[in-house]
């Protein structure tokens, strides 16, 4: 009997012929772990102590719940969201184990299943579908972000939070819940992905360090497009009068903006690296795309100043839309850039896996 | 912290694996038993958005480019008939032409088109005497009710040309039919995978909610339904797409679900006529890893093991056919042609990697394609064994 990696790893030995090597510009396992190290375990760590004190400050409101203590639950949510929208771009590793990804945050949810569960169990007042275990295996639409975000920031949630105790049990699961896959995700890239990562070139779970390179890639690049039209166009509409805000990403919360903001900061970090980083991913691509693609991501961050977190108070203002839609015209050039970046080098995103047939 | 009671990722086990190596001819690193070495099928796209058929040899080492020719636009399946000498490109969805060449020369034989009011769906099979080929078609008028055609064509081949004349249409019993294959040259078994799309609305999915795919075997000669069979009402989200079928008549398929991405869905199944249909799980992580979609599955020449691969996971994975056992799983980068050869599998990727993959010696080689240059293989690949 044989494991499938040693079998992969025996494998490599014949391959190794063949296998991409590192060319000049492409050390793709010191890029690989350079991202790692400064940008997704950072990033996670921060998520976690986040997600963290978001558990604390649910159970100490559910002790006591006040006005106050309202704000301090939603400070916490907010710092958490703020954790996960700086890493939400990384769709692969450990955030896809056990429905992580999903679980922490079912949005969009187009046909608002995730509310009526959320009623339905706090209505069911069952102390054992809190339980740990049990919470994991509940529906998606009510273990996350938008779950609680309903709890916290509905008009009157204080009165509701108040006068029915498991419903401020039901927050504070959550709260646990997403505290709990923080600190998992986190965990596993720490005691697990990296050495996958490191050792990428050995055929384990990556074909090679560059089939690594492509997934940071891809958490690179593609989440542009999805922030462009999920975030932003679905939301605003051609015009003002055709906005739906309530398509928006955390719009009861008033954050929408500030997701994208924060999105879009992660995004450059990821691109760039920090100062102690000696490679990053615009190593992989040539210097006057690395130009133009920072280029775009400075007028980006002009955009952000014009605007207010919430997206709704965005359109409401005076030339609000037209901001918006020039915000998504940025996002759209972003990704355009990148494109033609990737085009002048090897590195491909995806051909059959793209478009399903 | 929650314990999650599942494998960890990368501590997989494969007990049955040495099953199938006992299964396996004994030859192992023979590549053909007659003197050519087998011609390979493929259609790819290139960086310019150039659309080609390649045809390529392998010796274990390098891949081959034998001819190479430009298609009118992107493909999808290639079927072969040997008698005739010629093979078949089949436009992808929603695209409608025929491109037919020469075996030997690659050479174009023919191009054709099905009507302004069909569109193809990237497979279509021969008659084993070649004078019939059948493609998967949509009327795609018919907005409402079963709009998926099976159409029969009439072929001959008389030195430098190909004559493909269009003689009947039988429903597919379905919407959406996608591969389709014969059973003992009488009995036509197709895919329907359940989706309407229009060409107004590009590739479009327009029925998610209500779609309900079968396995359909019609007769061959008269398009009468034989034999329909459904999934679980649970699992009408999953469309049947992709089929083989060995010499006893069982059929595996390969399905991609529409619905949620975190709901558990059935990727493999198999049927055998007569029977109920048989859902494969793979143990998690992989079911989870095969992220909801299958693009294509070929049985071993053995006919006791079928491939079956998943693109969006990046991983190849090897079924044994009787018991519904996953027996090994291969990472590969967007990796979806698959076919059989006599020492194994060889498979093919949107990142232009060619790959041999040995069981017997659990041996997987990539082929060095430099001489091929950089080219995005298509969803499928055909397998030509000059006899």
């Amino acid at each position: 009997m044989k494991t499938l990696y040693s079998l992969i790893l025996a494998a490599s030995l014949s391959t190794s012929l063949f296998a991409q090597e590192d060319g000049p510009g492409n050390n793709w396992t010191e890029v690989n772990l350079a991202v790692t190290d400064h940008q997704v375990i950072p990033s996670y760590q921060a998520f976690a102590l986040a997600a963290g004190q978001l558990e604390i400050v649910a159970g100490e409101f559910c002790n006591s719940p006040d006005t106050a203590g309202l704000e301090s639950f939603r400070q916490a949510f907010h710092g958490a969201m703020d954790g996960w929208q700086q890493i939400q771009h990384v769709q692969f590793g450990p955030i896809t184990y056990f429905n992580w990804n999903f679980r922490l945050h079912y949005w969009p949810d187009e046909k608002g299943t995730g509310g009526r569960q959320l009623e339905s169990l706090v209505t069911s007042g069952n102390a054992e579908l809190l339980e740990p275990d049990n919470f994991a295996r509940e529906s998606v639409g009510v273990q996350g972000f938008p779950a609680l975000e309903r709890l916290l920031f509905t008009e009157g949630s204080i009165g509701a939070l108040q006068e029915d105790p498991f419903r401020c049990q039901v927050a504070h699961a959550i709260a646990r819940n997403i505290s709990d896959i923080a600190e998992g995700v986190h965990q596993r890239w720490v005691d697990e992905f990296r050495a996958t990562i490191a050792n990428a070139d050995e055929r384990g779970f990556f074909e090679s360090a560059e089939d690594a390179a492509i997934d940071f890639m891809k958490a690179q690049v593609e989440p542009i497009r999805r922030i462009q039209q999920q975030k932003i166009e679905e939301v605003i509409g051609e015009n003002a009068q055709r906005a739906r805000v309530r398509r928006a990403e955390s719009w009861r919360a008033e954050r929408s903006l500030r997701n994208v903001e924060l999105n879009i900061q992660a995004l450059e970090s990821f691109f760039n690296g920090d100062d102690q980083t000696s490679k990053s991913l615009s190593s992989l691509l040539e210097a006057s795309d690395v130009s133009t693609i920072n280029g775009i991501f400075s007028e980006l961050e002009q955009s952000f100043m014009a605007l207010p977190d919430s997206l709704e108070e965005a359109l409401a203002s005076d030339g609000g839309h037209a901001r918006l839609l020039a915000l998504a015209a940025h996002l759209d050039a972003l990704f355009e850039a990148f494109e033609a970046g990737l085009k002048n080098t090897d590195l491909y995103l995806g051909f059959n896996s793209l478009d399903g047939d | 912290m929650v314990i999650e009671s599942i494998m960890k990722l990368h501590r997989r086990q494969f007990t049955s694996l040495a099953a199938w190596l006992l299964a396996l001819p004994g030859s192992v690193h023979a590549r053909s038993s007659v003197g050519k070495t087998p011609l390979f099928l493929s259609a790819a796209s290139d960086r310019g958005d150039n659309h080609w058929v390649i045809g390529f040899r392998h010796n274990g080492i390098k891949a081959e480019e034998v001819f190479r020719h430009r298609l009118p636009a992107r493909a999808h399946h290639i079927a072969v008939h040997e008698g005739l000498g010629i093979y078949t490109v089949i436009a992808r969805r929603p695209g409608r032409y025929l491109w037919t060449g020469d075996l030997e020369s690659g050479e174009k034989l023919a191009e054709i088109s099905v009507p302004h009011d069909r569109h193809l769906y990237g497979h279509g099979v021969f008659s084993a005497d070649g004078s019939t080929f059948y493609t998967a078609e949509s009327a795609y008028q018919l907005i409402n009710g079963d709009s998926g055609r099976v159409v029969v064509w009439q072929v001959t081949r008389n030195d430098h040309a190909v004559t493909m004349v269009r003689s009947t249409e039988y429903p597919s019993y379905g919407v959406g039919p996608h591969e389709l294959l014969l059973k003992n040259d009488q009995t036509l078994v197709v895919a329907n995978g359940g989706i309407r799309t229009h060409p107004d609305s590009g590739r479009e999915k327009l029925n998610i909610e209500s779609m309900q795919p079968s396995l359909v075997y019609m007769a061959a000669d008269t398009g009468a339904l034989i034999e329909q069979q459904f999934l679980d009402t649970d699992y009408h989200k999953a469309s049947i797409r992709h089929l083989d079928i060995n010499a006893d008549g069982l059929v595996a398929a390969g399905l991609q679900y529409e619905g949620e991405p975190f709901e558990r869905a059935p990727l493999i199944m198999i049927h055998e006529q007569g029977s109920p249909i048989q859902t494969f799980w793979a143990p998690e992580p992989s079911q989870s890893e095969m992220k909801q979609y299958v693009g294509s599955v070929r049985f071993d020449l053995g006919g006791s093991y079928f491939a079956a691969s998943c693109p969006r996971g990046n991983l190849i994975t090897f079924w044994d056919a009787r018991s519904g056992e996953m027996v090994n799983a291969l990472r590969s980068r967007d990796g979806c042609g698959v076919c059989a050869v006599e020492d194994g599998f060889v498979f093919t990727a949107g990142t232009g990697r060619i790959s041999h993959y040995n069981p017997t010696v659990d041996d997987i080689v990539s082929l060095d394609v430099s001489a091929t240059g950089k080219v995005f293989w298509d969803n499928h690949l055909t397998v030509w064994q000059e006899t």
